[in-house]
């Protein structure tokens, strides 16, 4: 059985449990994604870097764009 | 099930935020990645896809308006005519909280007889622990196995036969796969 069947069967079993570990994984990711924001808008272009990584066109939207 | 409001991860509030707005005006469902996730699968992801119903200009400046006043905005304009122009070309938009990059939430039009059928037959997953509306799980595992076909879409499909495995059709799962040939591929 891989990774995926055994967290999958861990979920079915835990339905009380596997949220919090869940969400601190989610969360991680997001929290991992502000650290490089910041170290990306330090360095030259940095922001012209973040709008075309993202895509955004809508420069207004954005106050670190402006 | 209980589950407290603290173990809401990023993902999980921005999609509730955001459907709880598109909702006063329209009918939606979450469909794919997101499914996963909000069912268990750990993995990341930088957006939420949605398929709404298709709606005048005049619903969507509505609903539009009510977005950017609790905070979202479309990364590619802030003309509501022109996202509007996006989605009836059958093009995706995207939506962030004002200032943030991620997480995004991917909006498109429903634009077929598959999709309708999605919109039809949506439903509320009480493992997710989210009042949101989600394409139902045999229509997702369908998709993922007939039509995306990536490892990460194979595992995702995986992990919902198992969590679901309850709910699961091979019936319906097999119907839609006839469905997506003859619509999709």
């Amino acid at each position: 059985m891989d990774q995926v069947e055994r967290w999958a069967l861990f979920v079915k079993k835990n339905p009380a449990k596997w949220k919090k570990i869940h969400t601190s994984f989610i969360n991680s990711i997001f929290d991992k994604h502000k650290q490089f924001k910041e170290r990306i808008l330090e360095t030259p272009g940095g922001k012209e870097k973040l709008a075309k990584l993202y895509n955004i066109k809508n420069r207004e939207g954005y106050e670190w764009l402006r | 099930m209980e589950r407290m409001i603290k173990d809401r991860n990023i993902l999980d509030k921005f999609c509730t935020d955001f459907c709880n707005i598109v909702e006063r005006h329209c009918k939606y469902i979450i469909v794919s990645g997101f499914l996963a996730i909000a069912s268990g699968r750990t993995r990341g992801t930088e957006d939420i896809d949605m398929i709404i119903e298709k709606i005048s200009l005049e619903k969507f400046k509505e609903m539009f308006t009510d977005l950017s006043t609790e905070g979202f905005v479309c990364m590619q304009s802030n003309s509501p005519e022109e996202i509007y122009d996006y989605l009836q070309d059958k093009t995706s938009v995207r939506f962030t909280r004002r200032d943030e990059e991620l997480p995004e939430m991917e909006v498109k039009f429903s634009k077929d007889l598959l999709d309708e059928y999605q919109l039809k037959n949506r439903v509320k997953l009480k493992l997710t622990g989210l009042d949101v509306w989600f394409s139902n799980v045999n229509i997702n595992i369908a998709f993922k196995e007939e039509y995306l076909k990536s490892p990460k879409d194979m595992e995702d499909s995986r992990h919902l036969r198992i969590v679901y495995a309850d709910l699961i059709g091979e019936e319906e799962i097999n119907k839609i796969k006839q469905l997506i040939k003859r619509f999709r591929l």
